[in-house]
């Protein structure tokens, strides 16, 4: 056990850090709000991080403080004025945010390190403190996916206006949408630049997305246990598809198209619709389903409307 | 201009004035003026088109309204954002079906007692935020509500297991829930059976003697008749008719408005 | 001068390039994340072919164009109509044809990074050689005339026929209405199938004029691009090709200018910050329809 804890160290890093990645896409995803601003937020809090331990030589605490307090405003600020934007428009935009970011990074000159980026960050901070914060995140996101604060995540995602209607304000929703987003995309950039004491321009690029998106579309996008399943196959695949030779990276685009064209929801969605087929078999064989005595009550009208109108005839026509 | 049943009550639940919804140089709803007294049903009858549904919109605020003026227990909403007028307890269902697919039965019907939970509770004390967030596992709101519409065995059913009239049922109990003051229901009906119908426009009626106001957007007459206290006639955006649903229905400008198209067809 | 003529070849290129997202996106809603791959892919199979065999101008354009073809079409059949088949409605659509195709393009890019050890790659064993031209004190390389040309050439065609032919009538309404569409007796999916194709060539035939005119590229130049692309397409106005054009020059003389006036590398951030300008302050674009517009 601790010899595979040690020799694969990096890559459980890496899941903790890329699962929080995938976090702060997923969960304005699930909010309805198309948003990739979390890598850009990942790019911010990584710099801010280095930059405090490397000049004011800050502990590992202040320094993911400080990046999730000052991403989490950014996302507001950036909330405030994007989040009337829609679909496609919002998408485009985050990401638009996301690259300046990374060439902000190069034209920073000695703060930022340029092109070659910031490294010797080096901490007091531990494993055991970056697994409490990874299962801290874990636990406060699987909390938003119960009960009432779950069910209005549904509704604002499936349906804005039906929310609406229900009384939940969309611009509250999909605002802290943004918040939590650039928090999240803070303190995976922080913790990663804390773990691997470097971080350059290359390691914020369209890449960053493109890996937490694919995070969420292969593992599923409802749920934290999509992103979960998402960040162990990502940061794991490659390592093992070395045994299939020099051909990964292949292997992983047509994973990755596969799961994008065919499971739009991830290996998570199609658990999920499993376990529903199962139960309504189980539920059918068990006692027939009232809805099976409600439709031979009568016979339903299959085009409303004509009913309606004979109706009126029957009772105004002489 | 209503020659409304006088009730001790002088303040209507809802009231419209001159209001007016245009699309671009399509006048959906143009210069309605209505006054639903407490604890009556009220229902709109009109054909395809002659805004029923729009006018449903604008009176919850989804739709922008050109002009005029609504007011809630005499006071004015017209600038009132629409998530909040689940805090007035105005509660409606869709012409379509809205269920959210990922959801069962009972939690579909939470959502609607959902919104009460935030505002002045029946159970007086302020919830803290940890019970704001989960929400109760089921409020009696839900049971009574899953009770009244005669949902009982289908609470963990997902919305595509169901059939469209218990679907529909769904929708209303979601809104029964909310423990509305005033329930706007567009076309309950729809995609029913004859006993289905009878049933929902006996719930109506119960709702109604408990003092439940409520606005019906229909166009099976039949219904109509059965249920509402007062109606009115819809055409082109405007209302053409309105009072006890027997004289509304034999009112020539009704008739016209219907059945012209209908012999247009037919002929 | 030189300035000047720099900034038009250098739009012509990026119009090219956008001219196919612009073509699919304005009337079959599809904004191709594969266009990019599309772009580097024709220019890298170019250059494997030329490596077995020499080849002259023409048919390595040729080759350019038909490979860009039949991958868009590939991407069409295998991954974006699958896509819209299993939508439930057309905002989801969009957004999985945004993700399906940038997955989809992972494949192409994984390919080419392979072969390449992600190094540049050229035409070097081809027979043509890129010449100057001087004229005054005007200097311009034959490739890059030839990129003007064919640049400005494409769009009026593609202007022509999306206004008068039957075929772009129909692209156009599909645009518009996709009911009214599916009403006047248009066949969607071969007009999407034709769309893509077009589409496809065109990113093709880029790729390789921008290799020739450029030396070589890596196998992420197409990325790049592609934002760009998006900058040119939603500064103009999705669905008009007039903006499609003001677009790509616009964003040309603005790298430009930043890029002459300007130390370090912040050419970059120019379609960026244009990109979230836009969306700001005028989401429908500089001569888009207003009806047109996707929010």
């Amino acid at each position: 056990m601790m010899d595979f804890y040690d020799s694969n160290l990096v890559l459980i890093q890496a899941t903790c850090t890329g699962l929080i990645l995938a976090l702060s896409i997923q969960v304005p995803l699930r909010m309805g709000v198309f948003s990739f601003a979390g890598a850009g937020s990942y790019g911010i809090g990584a710099y801010l991080a280095a930059i405090l331990v490397i000049e004011q030589e800050v502990s590992a605490f202040v320094a993911i403080g400080a990046a999730m307090l000052a991403t989490a405003v950014i996302g507001l600020l950036l909330g405030l004025l994007i989040f009337k934007l829609n679909g496609l428009y919002l998408a485009m935009a985050t990401v638009a945010f996301d690259l300046i970011i990374g060439v902000i990074t190069i034209n920073g000159g000695e703060t930022t390190g340029g092109s070659t980026g910031l490294y010797g960050v080096i901490t007091d901070f531990t494993m055991g403190q970056m697994f409490a914060l990874t299962v801290i995140v874990l636990a406060l996101v699987a909390l938003s996916e119960v009960g009432r604060t779950g069910r209005r995540v549904d509704a604002v995602r499936d349906d804005p206006e039906l929310a609406l209607s229900m009384g939940i304000s969309l611009r509250r929703y999909r605002l802290t949408a943004f918040v939590v987003s650039g928090a999240l995309g803070g303190l995976a950039g922080a913790m990663n630049v804390l773990v691997r004491s470097a971080i350059g321009p290359l390691d914020i690029g369209f890449g960053l997305i493109v890996l937490g998106l694919t995070m969420i579309i292969v593992g599923g996008s409802r749920s934290w246990k999509g992103a979960v399943i998402g960040a162990i196959i990502f940061t794991w695949l490659p390592d093992i598809l070395t045994a299939i030779g020099e051909w990964q990276e292949l292997v992983y685009g047509i994973i990755v198209a596969l799961a994008a064209v065919f499971l739009p929801r991830g290996i998570y969605g199609v658990l999920v619709d499993l376990n529903k087929w199962l139960r309504r078999r189980r539920r059918e064989r068990r006692d027939p389903p009232p809805a099976v005595a409600a439709e031979q009550a009568g016979d339903i009208d299959p085009k409303p409307g004509d009913v309606r109108e004979f109706a009126l005839n029957e009772e105004t026509v002489p | 201009m209503s020659a409304q049943p006088v009730e001790r009550t002088s303040t209507p639940v809802l009231e419209l004035r001159d209001l007016a919804v245009h699309f671009g140089g399509v006048r959906a709803v143009d210069g309605v003026s209505m006054k639903l007294m407490p604890g009556l049903i009220y229902g709109i009858i009109g054909p395809n088109g002659s805004g029923k549904s729009t006018l449903l919109g604008a009176i919850t605020r989804l739709t922008r309204m050109t002009r005029g003026e609504l007011l809630f227990d005499g006071a004015s909403y017209a600038h009132v954002p629409p998530s909040r007028l689940a805090r007035l307890r105005v509660a409606r269902t869709f012409q379509m079906v809205r269920l959210l697919p990922d959801l069962n039965v009972r939690a579909n019907i939470q959502i609607g007692a959902d919104s009460r939970t935030t505002s002045d509770d029946r159970t007086g004390s302020r919830p803290s935020w940890f019970e704001r967030l989960r929400g109760p596992a089921v409020s009696p709101a839900v049971v009574d509500a899953i009770r009244r519409t005669r949902l009982g065995g289908f609470e963990s059913y997902y919305p595509s297991e169901l059939s469209y009239g218990t679907q529909r049922r769904v929708e209303v109990a979601r809104a029964l829930a909310m423990d509305p003051r005033l329930l706007l229901l567009d076309e309950p009906t729809a995609g029913m059976n004859q006993s289905e119908r009878a049933e929902i426009s006996g719930l109506l009626r119960d709702l109604r003697d408990e003092g439940l106001t409520q606005l019906l957007v229909e166009h099976d007459v039949q219904m109509m008749m059965d249920t509402c206290d007062y109606v009115f006639a819809m055409n082109s955006g405007q209302l053409i008719a309105e009072g006890e649903p027997g004289e509304v229905v034999r009112n020539p400008a009704v008739q016209e408005a219907y059945l012209g198209r209908k012999w247009g067809r037919d002929a | 001068m030189q300035d000047l003529l720099s900034v038009v070849t250098l739009g012509s290129i990026y119009l090219l390039f956008a001219l196919g997202m612009s073509l699919t996106w304005g009337t079959i809603d599809i904004l191709n994340f594969g266009h990019g791959a599309i772009f580097m892919f024709s220019s890298f199979t170019a250059y494997l072919v030329l490596q077995q065999t020499e080849l002259g101008l023409p048919l390595i354009v040729l080759l350019g164009l038909v490979v860009g073809a039949l991958m868009s079409l590939l991407i069409q059949v295998l991954a974006f109509e699958q896509i819209i088949k299993r939508a439930k409605d057309k905002r989801t659509a969009e957004m999985q044809i945004l993700i399906g195709g940038i997955g989809v393009a992972i494949i192409p890019l994984a390919i080419a990074q392979h072969h390449t050890k992600s190094n540049p790659f050229g035409f070097s064993s081809s027979t043509f050689t890129v010449d100057t031209w001087t004229m005054g004190d005007l200097r311009i390389t034959n490739i890059a005339a030839l990129s003007i040309v064919v640049a400005l050439v494409l769009w009026v065609a593609a202007a022509v026929w999306l206004r008068r032919s039957r075929q772009g009538l129909a692209l156009r309404s599909i645009g518009v209405d996709a009911e009214t569409a599916a009403l006047m007796g248009i066949d969607r999916r071969k007009m999407a199938l034709v769309t893509m194709a077009v589409s496809g060539g065109m990113a093709g035939l880029s790729g390789v004029l921008f290799t020739f005119g450029l030396g070589a590229i890596t196998a992420e130049s197409g990325d790049t691009l592609l934002v760009k692309a998006f900058a040119c397409i939603i500064l103009g106005g999705v669905g008009s090709m007039l903006g499609v054009a003001f677009g790509a020059f616009f964003l040309a003389a603005a790298e430009t200018v930043v890029l002459t006036q300007t130390s370090g590398s912040w050419v970059e951030a120019v379609s960026f910050g244009l990109i979230f300008l836009v969306l700001l302050f005028r989401p429908s674009g500089v001569f888009g329809r207003a009806d047109v517009r996707r929010t």
